[in-house]
């Protein structure tokens, strides 16, 4: 995709925005319409568009397939992790109210954290499907 | 003020039922392809109506995921119908 200058200048022009609009609907979730897995399919749908417009030689410089699927299994642990921890505080899996001195911002801490994890996972699960279907050989 | 708003999505209903009445007529795959990306777009409209009548915010970031989605599946059916592959 060398000689389409229109489609690479508005590409680089629109994926800041896109990123940044993951990033709002992520850390804006517990206001409005969003949440962890829409913000991760958000930042996967910017870095799809990436590498369709400028080769995926390209994007795999940027995020290549073994550090993506790194990052999911981060997420993952993320989330189990924070389970895990209700646990160790004195609750059940899941439960938040023991994360800080007060159980309203126990509970923020507890899904603010859980929602990052869930969105590192959708992404690169996103991503990794992307990568599946462009394979070198087919 | 509502009449203001049914006024407007009576006329992008018309809008929508001439561009798929087009859409069916058509031949090119190209000019399809275009149709479906005004499609999209009048149904971005739409979604804002709708939040303006029901005076939220909240639809409006839906809007915008939506417009969002119809420019990357354009620009991928294009690349696949120009070289019959999007990875390059």
């Amino acid at each position: 995709m060398k000689d389409y200058i229109i489609l690479r200048i508005i590409t680089k022009l629109t994926i800041p925005l896109i990123l940044l609009f993951g990033l709002y609907v992520q850390f804006h979730g517990d206001y409005s319409a969003g949440g962890g897995f829409q913000a991760g399919v958000i930042l996967a749908s910017g870095f799809i568009l990436y590498n369709i417009i400028f080769g995926i030689d390209v994007g795999k410089a940027v995020l290549s397939q073994r550090m993506s699927k790194i990052l999911m299994g981060i997420g993952v642990l993320l989330f189990v992790g924070v389970g895990i921890m209700g646990i160790i505080l004195g609750g059940n899996f899941l439960e938040y109210n023991s994360f800080s001195f007060d159980s309203t911002s126990g509970q923020m801490i507890g899904i603010f954290l859980i929602e990052i994890g869930v969105g590192l996972t959708v992404g690169n699960v996103m991503i990794l499907v992307f990568y599946a279907f462009n394979n070198e050989e087919s | 003020m509502i009449d203001v708003y049914i006024i407007t999505i009576i006329a992008i209903i018309l809008a929508i039922l001439i561009s798929i009445l087009r859409f069916i007529s058509l031949k090119d795959i190209f000019t399809k392809i275009l149709t479906t990306n005004l499609l999209g777009t009048k149904i971005v409209l739409l979604i804002l109506l709708v939040s303006a009548i029901e005076s939220t915010n909240d639809f409006s970031d839906i809007a915008m995921v939506y417009a969002l989605i119809n420019f990357i599946s354009t620009i991928v059916i294009l690349k696949y119908f120009e070289n019959r592959r999007i990875s390059k």
